[in-house]
Order: C-alpha cells, then sequence, then structure tokens
C-alpha cells in the first residue's frame, strides 16, 4: 500500500522536552488516529510535518516528496486545521476566500461557501464574533476547500457540540471514499477516533509508545478486572501494564482471547482508547 | 503572495470606520491651526500596521501561515508590500486634504513647503517602521514596542543632552547642500532602508519557529 506520510526518526530537542525518534507511516486511504496526553508532542510532531518548527532531525516525507525541499508543493495538497491557529479574528469569512483563491491553485469558492452555508455560518461576520464551535468549523471549511489529499488536523473537534462533530466525522469519512487521500487526526476525543480510525499512534513524553490498527487495539486488547489475589497469580509477561483502583486490579492484556485461554474464569473487557491511554500513562509494570 | 498582501489590507479595512473618524478629527484640528495632519497620518499608518501585528500574534497567524503554500517565503513580503501600499495611500491622502485645508486657510498653495513636509514626515515614518518590523519578529510586538519606545525618547534624551555641549551648525549647515535634492534623496533613502529593513526581517523569520 502506497504511503502519503511516511516519518522516520523524527528528532526535536527543547529545554525540558524532546522528540525522540518519532516514525509513522500513513498509508494513502487511511485515517490514523494519533492521541497523547497534552505535552506528549502531538503538535510539535505536526508542526514538524508542516515545517513550521526548525532544527529537527530525521525525514519526512509526504505524498514521497522531502517536506522541506518540495515545501511549496506538499502545501498545496495538504488541508491544515492547528489548535487556535488561524486567521486574524478581525477578519470575515467572505476576507478567507478572497485571500485563499490568491493562495492556493485549486482554492474552490464554491466548495468554501457550501460549507459555510452546511455549517450555518455567517459570511460577513467577523471570526471574533463567532463561538469556539463556529470557529472550529470555519477552520475546518477552510482546510478542505481547495481539494487537498492529505488532512493534517490538530484537535478539529474540540468546542463541537455531538450534532456537530457527527456532522465533521461524516465529512472526514467522505473524504478518504477515493481511496487517494488520507488523514492524520490529533484528538482528545478518542470516541471520535474509535469511529473513524483506521490506524492508532499513541505518542507519550515524546516518545511513540503504540502504533496499531484500530481494530486490532480494540478488538484483541483488553481489560482485565480483578482482585489482589487473582492479580498475583498472573505473570509479568501476559499483560502490558497494571493500574491499582480503590476497589480492584485492572490490568491491561494484548490479546484477550490467549489471556482467557491461561486464566480462564477472569472478566476481560473490551477496552477503548481511553482506557488504553489512561492504563499506558498511569499504569505500571 | 497577493492573499497575503490582501490579508493585511483586508485587515486594515476592518478598522476603516475608525481611520475616517480621525482622519476627520485630525482634519479638523489642522483646520483650526492646532496641529498638522501632515505629520499625524503617517504615524498613524505606523500605528495601522503595528495594530495588524498584534491581531497576528493573538491569533497565532504565524504558525498558519507556514502552513500555507509558501507562506513561510512571503508573508513577510507581503507585510513589507502593505506597509508601502499604507505609505502610498497616506501620502496621496495627506497631500489633497494638506493642499485643500491650506486653500481654504490661506487661498494659497505653498506646493513645495507641503511636499518637503510630506515627503520629511514619510521618511521618519519609514525608518520607525524599518526599526520596529525587524524588532516586532525578533522579541514580539509588545517587547519591541517597549524596545522602540525607549529607543526614540531615550535617543531624544541623549541628543538633547549632547546638543547642550556640541554645536550642530556646522553638520546642519552641510544637511543644507542637500535641500535642493531632497525629492530624490528622500524616497531613495525610504526604498533602501525598507529593504535593508525587509532582508534582516526576512533571515529572522526563515528561523523562526512558531
Amino acid at each position: 500500500m502506497e504511503n502519503i506520510l511516511e516519518v522516520k526518526n523524527l528528532s526535536k530537542k527543547y529545554t525540558g522536552f524532546e522528540l525522540k525518534n518519532i516514525s509513522f507511516e500513513l498509508p494513502k486511504g487511511m485515517i490514523m488516529g494519533f492521541i497523547g496526553e497534552n505535552g506528549a508532542g502531538k503538535t510539535t510532531t505536526i508542526k514538524a510535518i508542516l515545517d513550521i518548527i526548525k532544527n529537527y532531525t530525521g525525514e519526512i516525507k509526504v505524498f514521497g516528496l522531502d517536506n522541506r525541499k518540495d515545501d511549496k508543493k506538499i502545501k498545496e495538497d495538504v488541508g491544515v486545521v492547528l489548535d487556535d491557529m488561524f486567521f486574524p479574528e478581525i477578519l470575515i469569512p467572505n476576507d478567507i476566500n478572497s485571500i485563499m483563491k490568491d493562495t492556493y491553485k485549486n482554492w474552490d469558492s464554491n466548495l468554501y461557501f457550501k460549507y459555510l452555508s452546511d455549517f450555518d455560518l455567517p459570511k460577513n461576520k467577523q471570526i471574533k464574533t463567532f463561538s469556539k464551535g463556529m470557529r472550529k468549523k470555519l477552520e475546518i471549511a477552510t482546510a478542505l476547500s481547495h481539494h487537498p489529499k492529505l488532512l493534517i488536523l490538530d484537535e478539529p473537534t474540540s468546542g463541537l457540540d455531538p450534532i456537530a462533530r457527527n456532522e465533521v466525522i461524516d465529512i472526514f469519512q467522505d473524504f478518504i471514499q477515493n481511496e487517494e487521500c488520507s488523514i492524520l487526526l490529533s484528538s482528545h476525543i478518542t470516541t471520535d477516533l474509535e469511529h473513524i480510525a483506521d490506524y492508532i499512534t499513541f505518542i507519550n513524553n515524546g516518545e511513540i509508545l503504540l502504533q496499531k490498527t484500530c481494530d486490532e487495539l480494540l478488538g484483541k486488547y483488553g481489560i482485565v478486572k480483578c482482585t489482589e489475589s487473582e492479580f498475583k497469580k498472573m505473570d509479568k509477561s501476559d499483560f502490558i501494564k497494571y493500574r491499582k483502583t480503590k476497589y480492584e486490579y485492572e490490568v491491561l492484556v494484548e490479546n484477550k482471547k490467549e489471556f482467557s485461554k491461561k486464566y480462564g474464569n477472569n472478566t476481560i473487557d473490551k477496552i477503548t482508547l481511553e482506557d488504553l491511554m489512561v492504563l499506558m500513562i498511569k499504569g505500571v509494570k | 503572495m497577493l492573499g497575503l498582501i490582501k490579508k493585511d489590507l483586508l485587515m486594515i479595512k476592518s478598522n476603516l470606520k475608525i481611520l475616517v473618524i480621525l482622519l476627520f478629527v485630525y482634519g479638523f484640528m489642522t483646520y483650526q491651526g492646532e496641529m498638522s495632519l501632515l505629520f499625524v497620518l503617517p504615524f498613524m499608518s505606523v500605528m495601522i500596521m503595528i495594530s495588524t501585528f498584534s491581531y497576528d500574534t493573538y491569533n497565532k497567524w504565524d504558525a498558519y501561515v507556514c502552513s500555507l503554500p509558501d507562506g513561510r517565503k512571503n508573508s513577510v513580503r507581503a507585510k513589507y508590500l502593505a506597509t508601502i501600499l499604507l505609505i502610498i495611500a497616506t501620502t496621496i491622502i495627506i497631500t489633497i486634504l494638506s493642499v485643500v485645508i491650506s486653500y481654504i486657510q490661506t487661498k494659497v498653495i505653498d506646493f513645495e513647503n507641503i511636499f518637503s513636509t510630506i515627503f520629511g514626515a514619510v521618511f521618519a515614518t519609514a525608518l520607525l517602521q524599518s526599526f520596529m518590523y525587524p524588532s516586532i519578529y525578533k522579541f514580539g510586538v509588545e517587547k519591541a514596542r517597549i524596545g522602540i519606545f525607549i529607543v526614540v525618547f531615550g535617543g531624544a534624551i541623549i541628543c538633547g543632552i549632547i546638543s547642550q555641549f556640541v554645536d550642530f551648525k556646522p553638520l546642519l549647515q552641510a544637511l543644507d547642500i542637500l535641500e535642493n535634492y531632497w525629492m530624490i534623496i528622500f524616497p531613495l533613502a525610504i526604498i533602501v532602508i525598507l529593504y535593508l529593513s525587509y532582508k534582516i526581517s526576512g533571515c529572522i523569520y526563515k528561523k523562526k519557529e512558531y
């Protein structure tokens, strides 16, 4: 399968934080959920892909092209939503159309105004009068209106109500239907990712902790909830991490079926991405 | 790049109502002889451009623009070109207003005096902007504003103190030689200063992380 985005050994040092050898690949026609707690390195990785930050090492290829050498060519086909970074708020959506049609070769004003209409956004009101959800919708409309092949979205659904989120997720799913386009989607709202992501990349403290297909994660991984005595009988190699709560032990296992075969009588719950994040970060081995 | 120039001009347009009101207020004050529009308007244009930097910073525009095609490359260029367009527009407006006000007040239009004052004011404005923009790109709009305030007023105080002990008359007499060439010298100096400033800002912006 052809990759639309390849990140190899991406490293970047700041005082007190380091991105360490980040590597992942996003194939065409797929959605990758990029998860991790605040400050884990998601936005830094996205900024490196877009060459917004400097002095990083490693190789980043978008559409098979080097992100630094072929910057302009790449950005013509990338749609971006960055967390809290957008046009100055004294502008109006009509201004954005006027600016973007002289910025992107493929800017489609009709499509942009269709999104504005679908999202019930006014064309002539200053962005500063918009609610957080409306701003997000405007950012998404702007990211989609030059027919990009890759969407890089940092928290695109934060601030949206469940109905708007659902609407936006449908748009994202339509976007990848032709199997030529892909989405890298960083989000804290992990339930959205469970619905649409094909792959999950989990970053923590500047390092990739886990990379799997979403089906594998949600289908194979599980949480065993057990007593202390049951936990003590478990072999350390049979689980990834565990966490002691007030009443029980929560144990993250990589293969529900195999674990069940070996330990039979334990209750194994289906895992959610939120459970996975909490156990991977807060749990111990 | 046209899109990015448009962005700055559209931001200025968003504040057009306030600008027109200020123009009438200063025009009236000039008519009353309380102040000169020739000095106020060019400095207003500086404040207008600085306000576009403030909005850019507040909305983290510089990070966003780097995600657009040639955004990092063209952002600084667009800001300087928008500045030049604003300087030209301001010069035209103050020239027309000055001629009209001068005619109403005295029925005589002293073109040479008007133009030399305008060029002087625009030169001072361009000089201020040329210092401010690289400082803004390097340190951010708030720090640069304070820095320039200190430099301008500190410089004025130091010059004032020095003038008590040094005789500047020979220097001023030497500058009088240039009197007949100001129509060429001022525009040329503005272009050179803005170009150098643009190059410095470009170098800063190229390396900066957002």
